[in-house]
């Protein structure tokens, strides 16, 4: 069976309010923290979106779009640059599983 | 206030419909919220609802032509696993095909919302019909506190009072912790993130395939080379026309391992044994979510306070020692026994921490805080390196030689077992191991 990628993987997720230009991110990051004091930079391989990224200066940087909501982050980042959050059904982006 | 309730659920999942369910019958003016599409919309487990609890709130739900659960699992397996072995403990017996089942592999966007359904008709049955109900679409930012008693939930620009409140939020208890039952920040080191795909056959080829008839399922744990080193295991589960694969990883030691979770799914997939069970499938939906790992120490300082109770995985309420991971069946039984104290509470009119501490003595009294309490030995056990990859590498070793016909005189089994043991342990090592097994198992 063929493996798939990430990008293919989350393909496959059912995003909410996905017409919409504009979403309200549910999870903030302080990137400066990320980019300034923290040791580790988890953040860009345990998130199983990959909503966070590394350039190739070594910075980080995070989009909110492909978030499944999973809680990964949250407790990852042990250097409070996460203020994570249920996204607004209205607003928000988020997922609703078809199967779950 | 005329449109205060007698108690507002968060969280449509299968505590929170549990005790729905609970407060429908026994007449209660109820609010559930769901900050999801529907109940169930945002929620992923494994998963196997163990036990028989589901029967108490769903009497003979297998009479139902389709029923919100997919297969009842009439066979267990545990594997242990090396980079091209798989050495397995199988059973199987019709002994589990007796109803009420002691366990039903669900899936939970449509567990949860037939579960909902019928709280759905266990309001419309009740003195409530026109007063209680299950709104979704909306999640509650903030638990209302009035002398540090809950009140009431604030959602936007709305409120809703009741005389008391059950948070059945989930993992990721962010309620409980503005309520100060938990801490704001909750370390990495006893949570694990879960990772799934689910893999679509022709449905006569996966019962052909696992061996299924009719309804039953299987059930079938990995631990080792699954997880490329990463504390944890991995899962197949058989649904209707699909199955469950995935792994649940240690989220400190992902962090100081510096693996992508998909990365080892992958790494997990291509193991021979995983490989042969997925040919020809097609994988519908990739999904992930926080778990806890059972360890009491993250556990929440309380499971009550004024007005409040925890019920389900906002009160980290999952256990895996080694037999089965247990969280949804917990998730039922709190939720059970939260709506039965609130119900106690609405007749001494009394909802403060004076009866609300019924609960937690029910709770203390019941088998989930009894195996949790008393299988904490297990759940470290079980994350020790031991466990987690020098025993799989030995019973695979020694498989492989046991196993092996060679046109040559063949060593007897102690001498195999005891080579094994010298090149992935050593006797002393599993003595241990046996000893704090004996005790903690």
């Amino acid at each position: 069976m063929k493996l798939l990628s990430l990008p293919e993987r989350l393909g496959l997720v059912s995003y909410r309010n996905q017409a919409k230009s504009e979403i309200k991110p549910h999870i903030i990051v302080d990137t400066d923290i990320c980019n300034s004091t923290c040791p580790h930079k988890c953040t860009t391989w345990v998130c199983p979106a990959n909503c966070y990224t590394m350039d190739e200066d070594g910075k980080v940087h995070f989009q909110v779009e492909d978030c499944i909501e999973c809680g990964t982050c949250m407790y990852a980042c042990d250097q409070g640059a996460v203020d994570w959050n249920f996204p607004d059904p209205e607003i928000g982006r988020g997922v609703t599983w078809n199967f779950g | 206030m005329e449109d205060k309730f007698d108690c507002i659920v968060i969280g449509g999942g299968v505590a929170g419909l549990a005790a729905a369910m609970t407060l429908a019958r026994n007449n209660m003016k109820f609010l559930l919220i769901e900050k999801g599409e529907f109940p169930g919309s945002k929620n992923v487990s494994g998963g196997v609802l163990w036990g028989s609890d589901l029967n108490k709130l769903v009497p003979n739900y297998w009479e139902e032509e389709d029923g919100g659960w997919d297969r009842f699992i009439n066979h267990r397996r545990l594997t242990f696993m090396d980079e091209q072995s798989s050495f397995s403990l199988d059973f199987k017996s019709s002994h589990f095909n007796e109803k009420p089942y002691t366990g039903v592999v669900v899936l939970r966007s449509k567990f949860d919302n037939w579960l909902a359904g019928k709280v759905q008709e266990a309001i419309d049955a009740s003195d409530f019909a026109m007063d209680s109900f299950i709104a979704t679409d909306i999640k509650v930012d903030e638990v209302i506190l009035e002398n540090d008693k809950a009140v009431g939930i604030k959602t936007g620009e709305d409120e809703f009072f009741a005389d008391s409140v059950i948070i059945a939020e989930g993992v990721n208890n962010l309620l409980t912790r503005q309520v100060g039952l938990q801490d704001k920040y909750v370390p990495a080191d006893h949570m694990l993130t879960g990772i799934k795909e689910i893999i679509r056959f022709d449905q006569k080829v996966l019962e052909d395939r696992f061996q299924l008839n009719g309804l039953s399922g299987m059930s079938n744990e990995f631990v080792g080379w699954a997880t490329n080193g990463i504390e944890g295991g991995g899962f197949l589960y058989t649904n209707r026309d699909t199955i469950s694969l995935g792994l649940v990883l240690g989220l400190k030691d992902l962090r100081e391992k510096k693996q992508k979770p998909y990365d080892v799914l992958n790494h997990f997939k291509q193991h021979p044994t995983i490989a042969d069970a997925i040919k020809g499938g097609e994988v519908v939906e990739y999904s992930a979510h926080v778990v806890s790992s059972g360890d009491s120490r993250v556990m929440p300082k309380e499971l009550y306070k004024d007005g409040i109770l925890l019920v389900g995985e906002a009160a980290n309420l999952l256990m895996n020692a080694g037999k089965a991971i247990q969280g949804m069946d917990y998730a039922m039984r709190s939720g059970i026994l939260a709506a039965e104290t609130i119900v106690e509470a609405k007749a001494k009119n009394d909802y403060t921490s004076a009866t609300l501490k019924e609960y937690r003595k029910k709770m203390d009294d019941s088998y989930v805080m009894k195996d949790i309490k008393g299988f904490q030995d297990a759940v470290h056990l079980l994350h020790t390196d031991v466990m987690q990859n020098k025993v799989p590498n030995l019973v695979c070793d020694f498989g492989r030689q046991f196993f092996s016909i060679k046109n040559e005189p063949t060593p007897k089994s102690e001498k195999m077992l005891l080579g094994a043991i010298k090149r992935h342990s050593s006797l002393w090592e599993l003595a241990k191991l046996g000893f704090k097994a004996r005790k903690s198992l």
